[in-house]
């Protein structure tokens, strides 16, 4: 699995958006941050608490100029049909058929031929700023996601649990 | 038109299981008994001994084989209904696995991801339904799997002592010995090449060749008994000859 500091691999994929099928390149997301998120399969029963998640609070990311982009090994159809289920998406469900990216991203969970629950941020240099994955079973955390952006957005050394509004280290100095 | 009626087929399909039992029992009593008297015949050359020890043989082993498989059954009853006891706890409190679990073996049954999604989905506003799908579908377990503990054991008994006597009976009605025992033997084989077909026919395979099974079965226990009844006489010091 990518750590911070590892150059993100780049992707040019078949995507769902806006009820259409498209394409997604790394290089043409203009976000300073963006929240790239694998997710195992369309369908299911816990994905799309956090697809639903980050949809929802879509605007707080808008606000920190970080753009979301979701990811599993399903085709373009199967997003395309899946968003519609979950009411309309606002962000590009990526497809990544075969597990490329998830591979290369160093989620790709060999044995179910799915990725791992598991959550990159990218920051402005097109590098890992964060990188997080739980078992299949555990949904991740959409409010820590924004956390964890805002407090890179910050550019300051954050203490733990830091929220917007609360003091910086000690030394007050640009991180 | 004519219907299925779902609950008679249930019984029927009950009843049928009960043939583990009834299959297992004659077997083995028909096996068992042939090997003693094949055995014994072969340490002891006194006719009334050998029929008695048959005779305790079969109770025993009877009695053994009905308490055996009531117990069992008993025991395979209450493992099943903790097993099926905690599944619904964790279906109460792990909703999410369970209905993924239940959405991935449908999918491996043939079912679009998408149609398996809204089964499970549907299934899942009748909490009843989805526990007694899942219970069937994820776990393979369900509550009408476990047997009747009285019914196996007195069926396995009833089964073991009828198959018993097929050796038993031509060895007690015919005087010599000798005699008795090929025409045990013979009834032996017979009886377990008829078991043997009637399986093969019940699970509609080729019941000649499960009969034949049987066949060799029997000979080869019978044979292996009457040897190894040689083996200890000889241990023994003993003569079949000499015994009085």
């Amino acid at each position: 699995m990518l750590k911070p500091g590892d150059t993100a691999p780049p992707f040019d994929l078949a995507c769902a958006i806006d009820s259409k099928i498209g394409r997604l390149r790394l290089g043409q997301i203009k976000s300073g941050l963006i929240v790239l998120f694998f997710y195992p399969r369309d369908f299911s029963f816990i994905c799309p608490t956090e697809v639903i998640g980050f949809h929802k609070a879509r605007v707080d990311f808008e606000t920190e100029n970080a753009a979301i982009v979701g990811v599993s090994v399903d085709d373009a159809q199967s997003h395309l049909k899946w968003a519609v289920e979950l009411g309309g998406v606002s962000y590009p469900l990526m497809a990544d058929i075969g597990g490329k990216i998830a591979a290369a991203y160093g989620v790709l969970d060999e044995r179910e031929c799915v990725a791992l629950r598991a959550t990159f941020i990218i920051d402005a240099k097109r590098q890992i700023a964060y990188s997080v994955a739980s078992r299949a079973n555990v949904g991740r955390s959409v409010s820590e996601t924004l956390r964890v952006v805002r407090a890179l957005r910050s550019g300051r050394m954050c203490p733990s649990d830091w929220q917007p509004g609360q003091s910086f280290g000690p030394d007050q100095q640009k991180y | 038109m004519a219907t299925v009626d779902p609950a008679a087929k249930r019984k029927r399909i009950a009843r049928l299981s009960s043939i583990r039992e009834i299959v297992f029992g004659v077997q083995d009593g028909i096996l068992t008994t042939a090997g003693v008297l094949c055995g014994l015949s072969g340490a002891v050359s006194q006719r009334n001994q050998v029929i008695l020890a048959a005779l305790a043989s079969t109770a025993a082993g009877a009695l053994s084989m009905g308490a055996g498989a009531y117990l069992g059954t008993r025991a395979e009853s209450e493992v099943l209904h903790t097993e099926i006891k905690r599944t619904r706890e964790e279906i109460v409190e792990e909703p999410y696995v369970v209905q993924e679990s239940l959405l991935e073996a449908l999918a491996k049954e043939g079912v679009s991801r998408e149609a398996a999604y809204r089964i499970v989905k549907l299934l899942s506003s009748a909490p009843k339904a989805l526990t007694a799908t899942a219970e069937e579908k994820v776990y393979g377990i369900a509550v009408g799997m476990s047997g009747d503990a009285i019914a196996d054991g007195l069926f396995m008994g009833i089964a073991f002592l009828i198959g018993a006597l097929v050796p038993l009976l031509p060895f007690i009605f015919i005087a010599s010995l000798h005699e008795g025992l090929i025409a045990a033997v013979a009834t032996t084989a017979i009886a377990l090449f008829a078991v043997g077909y009637f399986t093969g026919w019940m699970a509609e395979r080729n019941a000649i060749r499960a009969g034949a099974n049987f066949f060799s079965v029997a000979v080869g226990a019978a044979v292996a008994g009457y040897v190894i009844g040689l083996g200890i006489a000889k241990l023994g010091g003993l003569s079949s000859v000499a015994m009085p």
